[in-house]
Protein backbone atom coordinates (compact mmCIF):
# COMPACT_ATOMS: atom_id res chain seq x y z
CA UNK A 1 0.00 0.00 0.00
CA UNK A 2 1.36 3.38 -0.97
CA UNK A 3 0.46 6.87 0.12
CA UNK A 4 -1.16 9.31 -2.28
CA UNK A 5 -0.77 12.81 -0.87
CA UNK A 6 -2.62 15.97 -1.93
CA UNK A 7 -1.47 19.52 -1.24
CA UNK A 8 -4.37 21.69 -0.07
CA UNK A 9 -3.68 25.22 -1.27
CA UNK A 10 -5.11 28.17 0.64
CA UNK A 11 -5.61 31.49 -1.10
CA UNK A 12 -7.28 34.59 0.34
CA UNK A 13 -8.50 32.62 3.35
CA UNK A 14 -10.17 29.89 1.30
CA UNK A 15 -9.26 26.41 0.14
CA UNK A 16 -8.62 26.42 -3.60
CA UNK A 17 -11.28 24.32 -5.25
CA UNK A 18 -8.67 22.78 -7.54
CA UNK A 19 -6.99 21.19 -4.48
CA UNK A 20 -10.25 19.50 -3.51
CA UNK A 21 -10.78 18.34 -7.09
CA UNK A 22 -7.35 16.71 -6.98
CA UNK A 23 -8.02 15.18 -3.55
CA UNK A 24 -11.36 13.78 -4.81
CA UNK A 25 -9.65 12.18 -7.78
CA UNK A 26 -6.75 10.78 -5.76
CA UNK A 27 -9.11 9.24 -3.21
CA UNK A 28 -10.97 7.48 -6.04
CA UNK A 29 -7.65 6.28 -7.45
CA UNK A 30 -6.57 5.09 -3.98
CA UNK A 31 -9.81 3.19 -3.45
CA UNK A 32 -9.51 1.49 -6.83
CA UNK A 33 -5.89 0.48 -6.26
CA UNK A 34 -5.81 -0.21 -2.53
CA UNK A 35 -3.75 2.82 -1.53
CA UNK A 36 -3.94 5.35 1.27
CA UNK A 37 -5.08 8.97 0.74
CA UNK A 38 -3.53 11.78 2.76
CA UNK A 39 -3.58 15.56 2.57
CA UNK A 40 -1.41 18.43 3.77
CA UNK A 41 -2.34 22.01 4.62
CA UNK A 42 0.46 24.55 4.90
CA UNK A 43 -0.81 27.95 6.02
CA UNK A 44 -0.65 30.52 8.79
CA UNK A 45 -4.06 29.20 9.93
CA UNK A 46 -3.77 25.63 8.66
CA UNK A 47 -5.91 24.04 11.39
CA UNK A 48 -8.94 26.16 10.38
CA UNK A 49 -9.31 24.18 7.19
CA UNK A 50 -9.03 20.67 8.61
CA UNK A 51 -12.78 20.07 9.00
CA UNK A 52 -13.49 21.00 5.43
CA UNK A 53 -10.74 18.69 4.16
CA UNK A 54 -12.12 15.79 6.24
CA UNK A 55 -15.23 15.91 4.04
CA UNK A 56 -13.10 14.56 1.21
CA UNK A 57 -11.99 11.51 3.13
CA UNK A 58 -8.20 11.45 3.58
CA UNK A 59 -7.02 9.04 6.27
CA UNK A 60 -4.45 11.55 7.54
CA UNK A 61 -4.29 15.33 7.34
CA UNK A 62 -0.93 16.93 8.02
CA UNK A 63 -0.89 20.57 9.05
CA UNK A 64 2.01 22.96 9.13
CA UNK A 65 1.00 26.22 10.73
CA UNK A 66 3.34 29.18 10.82
CA UNK A 67 2.98 32.96 10.31
CA UNK A 68 5.61 32.75 7.58
CA UNK A 69 2.96 31.24 5.28
CA UNK A 70 0.83 34.40 5.29
CA UNK A 71 2.07 35.11 1.76
CA UNK A 72 3.54 32.87 -0.87
CA UNK A 73 7.33 32.59 -0.46
CA UNK A 74 9.10 29.74 -2.16
CA UNK A 75 11.93 29.05 0.31
CA UNK A 76 9.80 28.30 3.40
CA UNK A 77 7.15 26.53 1.33
CA UNK A 78 9.77 24.22 -0.19
CA UNK A 79 11.17 23.45 3.23
CA UNK A 80 7.70 22.60 4.57
CA UNK A 81 6.82 20.45 1.54
CA UNK A 82 10.10 18.59 1.89
CA UNK A 83 9.36 18.00 5.57
CA UNK A 84 5.92 16.57 4.74
CA UNK A 85 7.39 14.32 2.07
CA UNK A 86 9.92 12.97 4.55
CA UNK A 87 7.13 12.33 7.03
CA UNK A 88 4.45 10.89 4.72
CA UNK A 89 6.76 9.27 2.16
CA UNK A 90 4.18 9.62 -0.62
CA UNK A 91 4.35 7.61 -3.81
CA UNK A 92 2.38 10.36 -5.53
CA UNK A 93 2.17 13.97 -4.34
CA UNK A 94 -0.48 15.93 -6.25
CA UNK A 95 -1.16 19.65 -6.49
CA UNK A 96 -3.75 21.91 -8.05
CA UNK A 97 -1.92 23.91 -10.68
CA UNK A 98 -1.80 27.44 -9.24
CA UNK A 99 0.86 30.12 -9.76
CA UNK A 100 2.24 29.19 -6.33
CA UNK A 101 2.46 25.53 -7.36
CA UNK A 102 4.19 26.48 -10.60
CA UNK A 103 6.72 28.44 -8.55
CA UNK A 104 7.84 25.45 -6.44
CA UNK A 105 7.12 22.28 -8.42
CA UNK A 106 10.40 22.07 -10.36
CA UNK A 107 12.53 22.92 -7.34
CA UNK A 108 10.69 20.40 -5.16
CA UNK A 109 11.16 17.66 -7.75
CA UNK A 110 14.90 18.39 -7.96
CA UNK A 111 15.23 18.55 -4.18
CA UNK A 112 13.43 15.21 -3.71
CA UNK A 113 14.86 13.57 -6.84
CA UNK A 114 11.26 12.93 -7.90
CA UNK A 115 9.69 12.48 -11.32
CA UNK A 116 7.32 15.31 -12.16
CA UNK A 117 4.54 16.07 -14.64
CA UNK A 118 3.06 19.56 -14.56
CA UNK A 119 -0.27 20.99 -15.61
CA UNK A 120 -1.91 17.70 -16.56
CA UNK A 121 -5.58 17.47 -17.46
CA UNK A 122 -5.95 13.78 -16.50
CA UNK A 123 -3.86 11.20 -14.72
CA UNK A 124 -4.14 7.73 -13.30
CA UNK A 125 -2.00 5.30 -11.37
CA UNK A 126 -0.21 2.49 -13.15
CA UNK A 127 1.95 -0.34 -11.87
CA UNK A 128 5.07 1.70 -12.53
CA UNK A 129 3.93 5.17 -11.57
CA UNK A 130 1.40 7.39 -13.27
CA UNK A 131 0.30 8.09 -16.78
CA UNK A 132 -1.02 11.52 -17.57
CA UNK A 133 -2.46 13.51 -20.41
CA UNK A 134 -1.43 17.10 -20.94
CA UNK A 135 -2.14 19.75 -23.54
CA UNK A 136 0.98 20.80 -25.46
CA UNK A 137 1.87 23.05 -28.42
CA UNK A 138 -0.24 25.91 -27.05
CA UNK A 139 -2.95 23.34 -26.20
CA UNK A 140 -3.47 22.54 -29.88
CA UNK A 141 -2.81 18.85 -29.24
CA UNK A 142 -2.59 16.43 -26.33
CA UNK A 143 0.33 14.32 -25.22
CA UNK A 144 0.36 11.18 -23.12
CA UNK A 145 3.23 10.89 -20.67
CA UNK A 146 4.37 8.45 -18.06
CA UNK A 147 6.29 9.19 -14.89
CA UNK A 148 8.09 6.34 -13.19
CA UNK A 149 9.65 5.84 -9.81
CA UNK A 150 8.95 5.80 -6.10
CA UNK A 151 8.31 9.50 -5.87
CA UNK A 152 6.12 11.31 -8.37
CA UNK A 153 4.89 14.88 -8.31
CA UNK A 154 1.96 15.95 -10.46
CA UNK A 155 0.06 19.22 -10.84
CA UNK A 156 -3.45 19.22 -12.25
CA UNK A 157 -5.28 21.94 -14.16
CA UNK A 158 -8.27 23.35 -12.34
CA UNK A 159 -11.62 21.99 -13.48
CA UNK A 160 -10.15 18.62 -14.49
CA UNK A 161 -12.15 16.62 -11.93
CA UNK A 162 -15.47 16.89 -10.14
CA UNK A 163 -15.64 17.32 -6.39
CA UNK A 164 -16.56 14.08 -4.62
CA UNK A 165 -17.21 14.20 -0.90
CA UNK A 166 -16.77 11.12 1.26
CA UNK A 167 -16.35 12.16 4.85
CA UNK A 168 -13.77 10.41 7.02
CA UNK A 169 -12.61 10.67 10.59
CA UNK A 170 -9.13 11.67 9.49
CA UNK A 171 -6.18 11.58 11.84
CA UNK A 172 -4.69 15.07 12.16
CA UNK A 173 -0.92 15.35 12.47
CA UNK A 174 0.53 18.76 13.28
CA UNK A 175 4.13 19.07 12.17
CA UNK A 176 6.42 21.55 13.91
CA UNK A 177 8.05 24.01 11.57
CA UNK A 178 10.75 26.57 11.97
CA UNK A 179 12.96 28.48 9.60
CA UNK A 180 15.55 31.17 10.23
CA UNK A 181 14.86 34.40 8.39
CA UNK A 182 18.57 34.32 7.51
CA UNK A 183 17.98 31.12 5.54
CA UNK A 184 15.47 32.92 3.36
CA UNK A 185 17.66 34.87 1.00
CA UNK A 186 14.77 36.30 -1.01
CA UNK A 187 12.81 39.16 0.53
CA UNK A 188 9.15 39.73 -0.26
CA UNK A 189 8.87 43.50 -0.40
CA UNK A 190 5.37 44.13 -1.59
CA UNK A 191 2.28 42.66 -3.15
CA UNK A 192 0.63 44.88 -5.71
CA UNK A 193 -2.96 44.70 -6.82
CA UNK A 194 -3.99 41.81 -4.62
CA UNK A 195 -7.73 42.21 -4.29
CA UNK A 196 -9.45 39.53 -2.28
CA UNK A 197 -12.94 40.67 -3.37
CA UNK A 198 -12.21 39.79 -6.94
CA UNK A 199 -13.71 36.60 -8.37
CA UNK A 200 -10.94 34.02 -8.78
CA UNK A 201 -10.82 33.32 -12.53
CA UNK A 202 -9.43 29.82 -12.13
CA UNK A 203 -12.53 28.87 -10.17
CA UNK A 204 -15.20 31.13 -11.73
CA UNK A 205 -18.42 29.56 -13.08
CA UNK A 206 -18.85 32.37 -15.58
CA UNK A 207 -16.21 34.55 -17.21
CA UNK A 208 -16.60 37.62 -19.36
CA UNK A 209 -13.36 38.23 -21.23
CA UNK A 210 -12.50 41.42 -23.04
CA UNK A 211 -10.20 41.80 -26.03
CA UNK A 212 -8.80 44.55 -28.16
CA UNK A 213 -12.29 45.35 -29.45
CA UNK A 214 -13.37 46.45 -25.97
CA UNK A 215 -10.36 48.60 -25.25
CA UNK A 216 -11.98 52.01 -24.64
CA UNK A 217 -13.91 53.26 -21.61
CA UNK A 218 -17.30 52.51 -23.10
CA UNK A 219 -16.23 48.95 -23.90
CA UNK A 220 -14.86 48.47 -20.38
CA UNK A 221 -18.09 49.78 -18.89
CA UNK A 222 -20.15 47.32 -20.92
CA UNK A 223 -17.86 44.45 -19.88
CA UNK A 224 -18.24 45.40 -16.22
CA UNK A 225 -21.99 45.62 -16.54
CA UNK A 226 -22.28 42.25 -18.30
CA UNK A 227 -20.05 40.63 -15.66
CA UNK A 228 -22.10 42.15 -12.87
CA UNK A 229 -25.40 40.84 -14.31
CA UNK A 230 -23.94 37.33 -14.58
CA UNK A 231 -21.89 37.51 -11.36
CA UNK A 232 -18.97 36.65 -13.59
CA UNK A 233 -15.22 36.96 -13.25
CA UNK A 234 -13.61 39.39 -15.68
CA UNK A 235 -10.74 38.24 -17.85
CA UNK A 236 -8.74 39.75 -20.67
CA UNK A 237 -6.75 38.85 -23.72
CA UNK A 238 -3.05 39.63 -23.79
CA UNK A 239 -3.72 42.63 -26.05
CA UNK A 240 -5.55 44.39 -23.21
CA UNK A 241 -3.22 43.52 -20.34
CA UNK A 242 -0.21 44.53 -22.43
CA UNK A 243 -1.82 47.83 -23.32
CA UNK A 244 -2.23 48.43 -19.59
CA UNK A 245 -6.03 48.63 -19.93
CA UNK A 246 -6.58 45.67 -17.62
CA UNK A 247 -4.61 44.16 -14.76
CA UNK A 248 -2.05 41.50 -15.80
CA UNK A 249 -3.52 39.03 -13.30
CA UNK A 250 -6.66 38.93 -15.46
CA UNK A 251 -4.88 37.61 -18.54
CA UNK A 252 -6.28 34.35 -19.88
CA UNK A 253 -4.20 32.20 -22.21
CA UNK A 254 -1.02 30.22 -22.58
CA UNK A 255 0.91 32.91 -20.70
CA UNK A 256 -1.78 33.76 -18.20
CA UNK A 257 -4.49 31.80 -16.47
CA UNK A 258 -6.03 28.59 -17.77
CA UNK A 259 -9.75 28.60 -17.07
CA UNK A 260 -12.63 26.17 -17.48
CA UNK A 261 -15.89 27.91 -16.55
CA UNK A 262 -19.41 26.79 -17.41
CA UNK A 263 -19.87 29.89 -19.55
CA UNK A 264 -17.16 31.94 -21.28
CA UNK A 265 -18.15 35.07 -23.13
CA UNK A 266 -15.38 36.42 -25.37
CA UNK A 267 -16.04 40.03 -26.27
CA UNK A 268 -13.95 41.64 -28.99
CA UNK A 269 -11.41 38.81 -28.82
CA UNK A 270 -10.11 37.53 -32.14
CA UNK A 271 -9.06 34.15 -30.71
CA UNK A 272 -5.32 33.79 -31.25
CA UNK A 273 -4.18 30.26 -30.37
CA UNK A 274 -2.34 31.56 -27.32
CA UNK A 275 -5.64 32.87 -25.93
CA UNK A 276 -7.62 29.79 -26.94
CA UNK A 277 -5.04 27.64 -25.09
CA UNK A 278 -6.32 29.16 -21.87
CA UNK A 279 -10.06 28.85 -22.37
CA UNK A 280 -10.87 26.07 -24.86
CA UNK A 281 -12.05 23.78 -22.06
CA UNK A 282 -14.92 26.10 -21.12
CA UNK A 283 -18.27 24.31 -21.29
CA UNK A 284 -20.15 26.91 -23.34
CA UNK A 285 -18.32 29.55 -25.33
CA UNK A 286 -20.01 32.68 -26.67
CA UNK A 287 -18.09 34.98 -28.99
CA UNK A 288 -19.05 38.51 -29.93
CA UNK A 289 -16.90 39.98 -32.69
CA UNK A 290 -17.48 42.19 -35.67
CA UNK A 291 -15.07 40.24 -37.88
CA UNK A 292 -16.99 37.22 -39.23
CA UNK A 293 -13.69 35.49 -40.00
CA UNK A 294 -12.27 35.85 -36.47
CA UNK A 295 -10.85 32.45 -35.40
CA UNK A 296 -12.76 32.65 -32.10
CA UNK A 297 -15.89 31.68 -34.06
CA UNK A 298 -14.28 28.32 -34.90
CA UNK A 299 -14.49 27.25 -31.28
CA UNK A 300 -17.55 29.21 -30.10
CA UNK A 301 -20.83 27.41 -29.45
CA UNK A 302 -22.67 30.64 -30.11
CA UNK A 303 -21.15 33.35 -32.24
CA UNK A 304 -22.62 36.78 -32.70
CA UNK A 305 -21.17 38.67 -35.63
CA UNK A 306 -21.60 42.29 -34.77
CA UNK A 307 -20.33 45.46 -33.17
CA UNK A 308 -20.03 44.83 -29.45
CA UNK A 309 -21.27 48.35 -28.70
CA UNK A 310 -24.51 47.51 -30.47
CA UNK A 311 -24.80 43.89 -29.29
CA UNK A 312 -23.92 44.17 -25.61
CA UNK A 313 -26.57 46.70 -24.46
CA UNK A 314 -29.56 44.59 -25.62
CA UNK A 315 -27.74 41.40 -24.52
CA UNK A 316 -27.30 42.82 -21.02
CA UNK A 317 -30.95 43.97 -20.92
CA UNK A 318 -32.20 40.55 -21.99
CA UNK A 319 -30.03 38.76 -19.42
CA UNK A 320 -31.31 41.12 -16.72
CA UNK A 321 -34.87 40.14 -17.65
CA UNK A 322 -33.97 36.44 -17.56
CA UNK A 323 -32.21 36.76 -14.21
CA UNK A 324 -35.02 38.73 -12.55
CA UNK B 1 28.09 41.92 -14.19
CA UNK B 2 27.73 38.50 -15.72
CA UNK B 3 24.33 37.45 -17.00
CA UNK B 4 23.69 33.97 -18.31
CA UNK B 5 20.50 33.35 -20.27
CA UNK B 6 19.48 29.74 -20.91
CA UNK B 7 17.65 29.43 -24.21
CA UNK B 8 15.97 26.65 -26.15
CA UNK B 9 15.04 26.03 -29.74
CA UNK B 10 11.40 25.01 -30.07
CA UNK B 11 8.91 24.36 -32.86
CA UNK B 12 6.79 27.35 -33.80
CA UNK B 13 3.40 26.65 -32.25
CA UNK B 14 1.78 28.81 -34.92
CA UNK B 15 2.91 26.39 -37.64
CA UNK B 16 0.54 23.60 -38.74
CA UNK B 17 0.93 20.45 -36.67
CA UNK B 18 0.64 16.90 -37.95
CA UNK B 19 0.30 13.74 -35.93
CA UNK B 20 1.07 10.42 -37.54
CA UNK B 21 0.75 7.12 -35.63
CA UNK B 22 0.98 8.96 -32.34
CA UNK B 23 4.11 10.82 -33.37
CA UNK B 24 4.40 14.53 -33.79
CA UNK B 25 5.61 15.48 -37.26
CA UNK B 26 7.51 18.72 -36.88
CA UNK B 27 8.46 21.03 -39.67
CA UNK B 28 12.17 21.50 -39.08
CA UNK B 29 12.07 24.73 -41.06
CA UNK B 30 9.83 26.24 -38.43
CA UNK B 31 12.10 26.04 -35.40
CA UNK B 32 12.44 29.25 -33.40
CA UNK B 33 13.85 30.80 -30.26
CA UNK B 34 11.38 30.02 -27.46
CA UNK B 35 9.35 33.23 -27.02
CA UNK B 36 9.77 33.27 -23.23
CA UNK B 37 13.54 32.85 -23.60
CA UNK B 38 13.55 35.72 -26.11
CA UNK B 39 12.05 37.91 -23.40
CA UNK B 40 14.76 36.76 -20.99
CA UNK B 41 17.46 37.69 -23.55
CA UNK B 42 15.83 41.08 -24.18
CA UNK B 43 15.63 41.88 -20.47
CA UNK B 44 19.25 40.87 -19.86
CA UNK B 45 20.32 43.21 -22.68
CA UNK B 46 18.25 46.10 -21.32
CA UNK B 47 19.49 45.64 -17.75
CA UNK B 48 23.15 45.56 -18.77
CA UNK B 49 23.23 48.13 -21.57
CA UNK B 50 24.51 50.98 -19.35
CA UNK B 51 27.33 48.92 -17.91
CA UNK B 52 30.34 48.41 -20.20
CA UNK B 53 31.83 45.72 -17.98
CA UNK B 54 28.78 43.55 -18.18
CA UNK B 55 28.48 40.48 -20.30
CA UNK B 56 25.45 38.54 -21.49
CA UNK B 57 26.12 34.94 -22.42
CA UNK B 58 23.49 32.58 -23.80
CA UNK B 59 23.60 28.83 -23.18
CA UNK B 60 21.70 26.34 -25.27
CA UNK B 61 21.40 22.58 -24.93
CA UNK B 62 20.45 21.10 -28.28
CA UNK B 63 21.50 19.64 -31.62
CA UNK B 64 23.65 21.36 -34.29
CA UNK B 65 20.54 22.70 -35.96
CA UNK B 66 19.87 24.81 -32.87
CA UNK B 67 22.90 26.97 -33.63
CA UNK B 68 20.65 29.16 -35.75
CA UNK B 69 18.74 29.97 -32.58
CA UNK B 70 21.97 30.82 -30.76
CA UNK B 71 22.86 33.16 -33.66
CA UNK B 72 19.49 34.84 -33.27
CA UNK B 73 20.22 35.60 -29.60
CA UNK B 74 23.70 36.86 -30.53
CA UNK B 75 22.18 39.02 -33.25
CA UNK B 76 19.81 40.51 -30.69
CA UNK B 77 22.94 41.60 -28.80
CA UNK B 78 24.16 38.85 -26.50
CA UNK B 79 27.97 38.91 -26.27
CA UNK B 80 28.81 35.25 -26.47
CA UNK B 81 27.36 31.78 -26.39
CA UNK B 82 27.90 28.23 -25.27
CA UNK B 83 26.34 25.39 -27.21
CA UNK B 84 26.03 22.14 -25.26
CA UNK B 85 25.63 19.64 -28.05
CA UNK B 86 23.15 16.81 -28.12
CA UNK B 87 22.14 14.49 -30.94
CA UNK B 88 18.63 15.84 -30.87
CA UNK B 89 17.01 12.42 -30.73
CA UNK B 90 17.32 11.95 -26.96
CA UNK B 91 14.14 11.86 -24.93
CA UNK B 92 15.31 14.45 -22.43
CA UNK B 93 12.73 15.82 -20.03
CA UNK B 94 12.88 19.01 -17.96
CA UNK B 95 14.86 17.19 -15.28
CA UNK B 96 17.54 16.09 -17.74
CA UNK B 97 17.98 19.60 -19.12
CA UNK B 98 18.20 20.99 -15.59
CA UNK B 99 20.88 18.45 -14.59
CA UNK B 100 22.90 19.19 -17.73
CA UNK B 101 22.71 22.95 -17.15
CA UNK B 102 23.52 22.53 -13.44
CA UNK B 103 26.67 20.63 -14.35
CA UNK B 104 27.64 23.35 -16.82
CA UNK B 105 27.19 26.11 -14.23
CA UNK B 106 28.97 24.18 -11.48
CA UNK B 107 32.32 25.93 -12.04
CA UNK B 108 31.03 29.18 -13.56
CA UNK B 109 30.82 32.58 -11.96
CA UNK B 110 27.77 34.71 -12.53
CA UNK B 111 25.47 37.29 -11.00
CA UNK B 112 22.21 36.28 -12.63
CA UNK B 113 20.98 33.22 -14.51
CA UNK B 114 17.73 33.74 -16.36
CA UNK B 115 15.53 31.74 -18.70
CA UNK B 116 11.97 31.70 -20.00
CA UNK B 117 9.34 30.59 -17.51
CA UNK B 118 8.38 27.68 -19.74
CA UNK B 119 9.02 26.48 -23.23
CA UNK B 120 6.21 27.14 -25.63
CA UNK B 121 6.05 23.62 -27.02
CA UNK B 122 5.67 21.64 -23.78
CA UNK B 123 4.56 24.39 -21.38
CA UNK B 124 6.04 22.35 -18.53
CA UNK B 125 7.65 25.29 -16.72
CA UNK B 126 9.90 23.16 -14.55
CA UNK B 127 13.51 23.58 -15.67
CA UNK B 128 14.17 26.99 -14.09
CA UNK B 129 13.11 25.96 -10.59
CA UNK B 130 15.01 22.69 -10.90
CA UNK B 131 18.18 24.50 -11.93
CA UNK B 132 17.88 26.95 -9.02
CA UNK B 133 17.53 24.01 -6.64
CA UNK B 134 20.56 22.19 -8.06
CA UNK B 135 22.67 25.34 -7.79
CA UNK B 136 21.16 26.31 -4.43
CA UNK B 137 20.28 29.79 -5.70
CA UNK B 138 17.50 32.09 -4.50
CA UNK B 139 15.02 32.30 -7.35
CA UNK B 140 11.72 33.64 -8.60
CA UNK B 141 9.53 32.43 -11.44
CA UNK B 142 7.07 34.10 -13.81
CA UNK B 143 8.79 37.50 -13.67
CA UNK B 144 6.95 40.33 -15.41
CA UNK B 145 9.53 42.99 -14.53
CA UNK B 146 13.20 43.12 -13.48
CA UNK B 147 15.39 45.84 -11.99
CA UNK B 148 18.92 45.92 -10.62
CA UNK B 149 19.62 47.47 -7.23
CA UNK B 150 22.92 47.26 -5.28
CA UNK B 151 23.64 43.57 -5.55
CA UNK B 152 19.97 42.64 -5.66
CA UNK B 153 17.77 41.66 -8.54
CA UNK B 154 14.31 43.10 -7.94
CA UNK B 155 11.73 40.81 -9.47
CA UNK B 156 8.10 41.63 -9.99
CA UNK B 157 6.35 38.28 -10.45
CA UNK B 158 2.77 37.48 -11.25
CA UNK B 159 1.40 35.48 -8.34
CA UNK B 160 -2.03 33.95 -7.80
CA UNK B 161 -3.78 37.16 -6.84
CA UNK B 162 -1.35 40.02 -7.18
CA UNK B 163 2.14 40.92 -8.29
CA UNK B 164 4.78 40.01 -5.75
CA UNK B 165 7.85 42.25 -5.54
CA UNK B 166 10.82 40.16 -4.46
CA UNK B 167 14.43 41.18 -3.82
CA UNK B 168 16.84 38.39 -4.74
CA UNK B 169 20.46 38.77 -3.61
CA UNK B 170 22.87 37.90 -6.40
CA UNK B 171 23.80 35.36 -7.53
CA UNK B 172 20.25 34.33 -8.25
CA UNK B 173 18.00 32.81 -10.88
CA UNK B 174 14.86 34.18 -12.47
CA UNK B 175 12.40 32.81 -15.03
CA UNK B 176 10.75 35.32 -17.32
CA UNK B 177 7.26 35.80 -18.68
CA UNK B 178 6.85 37.18 -22.18
CA UNK B 179 4.77 39.95 -20.61
CA UNK B 180 7.85 41.84 -19.45
CA UNK B 181 8.95 43.25 -22.79
CA UNK B 182 8.81 43.06 -26.56
CA UNK B 183 11.98 41.27 -27.71
CA UNK B 184 13.90 43.31 -30.29
CA UNK B 185 14.15 42.15 -33.87
CA UNK B 186 17.84 41.81 -34.77
CA UNK B 187 19.16 44.58 -36.98
CA UNK B 188 21.17 43.84 -40.10
CA UNK B 189 24.25 45.07 -38.24
CA UNK B 190 23.41 42.77 -35.34
CA UNK B 191 23.09 39.83 -37.70
CA UNK B 192 26.46 40.62 -39.32
CA UNK B 193 28.14 41.00 -35.92
CA UNK B 194 26.62 37.79 -34.60
CA UNK B 195 28.70 35.79 -37.07
CA UNK B 196 31.91 37.02 -35.46
CA UNK B 197 30.82 36.59 -31.85
CA UNK B 198 32.37 33.71 -29.88
CA UNK B 199 30.38 30.52 -29.67
CA UNK B 200 31.91 27.73 -27.68
CA UNK B 201 30.78 24.18 -28.30
CA UNK B 202 30.75 21.69 -25.47
CA UNK B 203 30.16 18.00 -26.03
CA UNK B 204 27.71 16.53 -23.58
CA UNK B 205 30.26 13.83 -22.66
CA UNK B 206 32.80 16.50 -21.72
CA UNK B 207 30.61 17.81 -18.93
CA UNK B 208 31.27 14.59 -17.02
CA UNK B 209 27.67 13.80 -16.20
CA UNK B 210 26.81 10.38 -14.82
CA UNK B 211 24.84 8.16 -17.13
CA UNK B 212 22.03 8.16 -14.57
CA UNK B 213 21.80 11.96 -14.67
CA UNK B 214 20.90 11.76 -18.34
CA UNK B 215 18.08 9.30 -17.75
CA UNK B 216 14.73 11.08 -17.91
CA UNK B 217 12.20 10.20 -15.22
CA UNK B 218 9.26 10.97 -17.48
CA UNK B 219 8.56 10.05 -21.05
CA UNK B 220 6.07 11.13 -23.69
CA UNK B 221 4.41 8.01 -25.05
CA UNK B 222 2.27 9.56 -27.76
CA UNK B 223 0.42 12.51 -29.17
CA UNK B 224 -3.16 12.85 -30.27
CA UNK B 225 -5.56 15.35 -31.71
CA UNK B 226 -7.68 17.19 -29.23
CA UNK B 227 -11.29 16.15 -29.38
CA UNK B 228 -12.63 19.06 -31.40
CA UNK B 229 -15.49 21.23 -30.26
CA UNK B 230 -18.68 20.64 -32.20
CA UNK B 231 -19.11 23.43 -34.71
CA UNK B 232 -21.35 26.02 -33.10
CA UNK B 233 -23.94 28.40 -34.44
CA UNK B 234 -22.90 31.73 -35.86
CA UNK B 235 -25.51 34.45 -36.08
CA UNK B 236 -25.48 37.55 -38.24
CA UNK B 237 -28.12 40.23 -38.49
CA UNK B 238 -29.85 42.80 -36.30
CA UNK B 239 -27.90 43.19 -33.02
CA UNK B 240 -31.07 43.45 -30.90
CA UNK B 241 -32.50 40.23 -32.25
CA UNK B 242 -29.22 38.34 -32.05
CA UNK B 243 -28.61 39.46 -28.46
CA UNK B 244 -32.09 38.37 -27.45
CA UNK B 245 -31.80 35.03 -29.23
CA UNK B 246 -28.43 34.10 -27.74
CA UNK B 247 -29.41 35.20 -24.23
CA UNK B 248 -32.40 32.84 -24.39
CA UNK B 249 -30.33 30.00 -25.81
CA UNK B 250 -27.91 30.33 -22.90
CA UNK B 251 -30.81 30.23 -20.48
CA UNK B 252 -33.09 27.63 -22.04
CA UNK B 253 -30.73 25.33 -23.99
CA UNK B 254 -27.58 25.54 -21.90
CA UNK B 255 -28.86 26.54 -18.50
CA UNK B 256 -25.72 28.55 -17.78
CA UNK B 257 -27.05 32.00 -16.86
Amino acid sequence: MSTLLTHIAISDGKIKRSSLEVLSHLRQQAEANGHDTEAVIIDQNASQYVDQVKEYGPSTIYTIEDPIFENHRNTPLLKALGQVMDEADPHVFAFGSTESTKDILGALAARQDAAVLSDVSEFELTDEGIKARRPVMAAKILSDSVAKGDKILVSVRSGSYDLDESSADSEVVNLDFSIDESDIKATLRDIIGADSDKIDLSEAETIVAAGRGAKDDEGQELINELASVLNAGIGASRALTEAGVMDPSLQIGQTGKVVSPQLYIAVGISGAIQHVAGMANSKVIVAINKDPDAPIFDIADYGIVGDLYKVLPPFIEELKKIKS
Amino acid sequence: MKFYVCIKQVPDVDAPIQIKDGNLIQDTDRMILNAYDASAVEEALVLTEEDDDSEVEVVLVGPDKAQETIRKALAMGADKATHIKTNGDENFDSGTYARILAKFFEDKEYDVISCGKQSQDTDAGLTGGMLAQHLDLPYATNAVGLELEDGNLIVKRQGDSGQEVIALPQPCLVTCSNDMNEPRIPSLKGIMQSKRKPMESVELEDLGLDESALQPKTEVTGYMEKPGREPGQKFEGEPDELAEKVAHLLDEEENVV
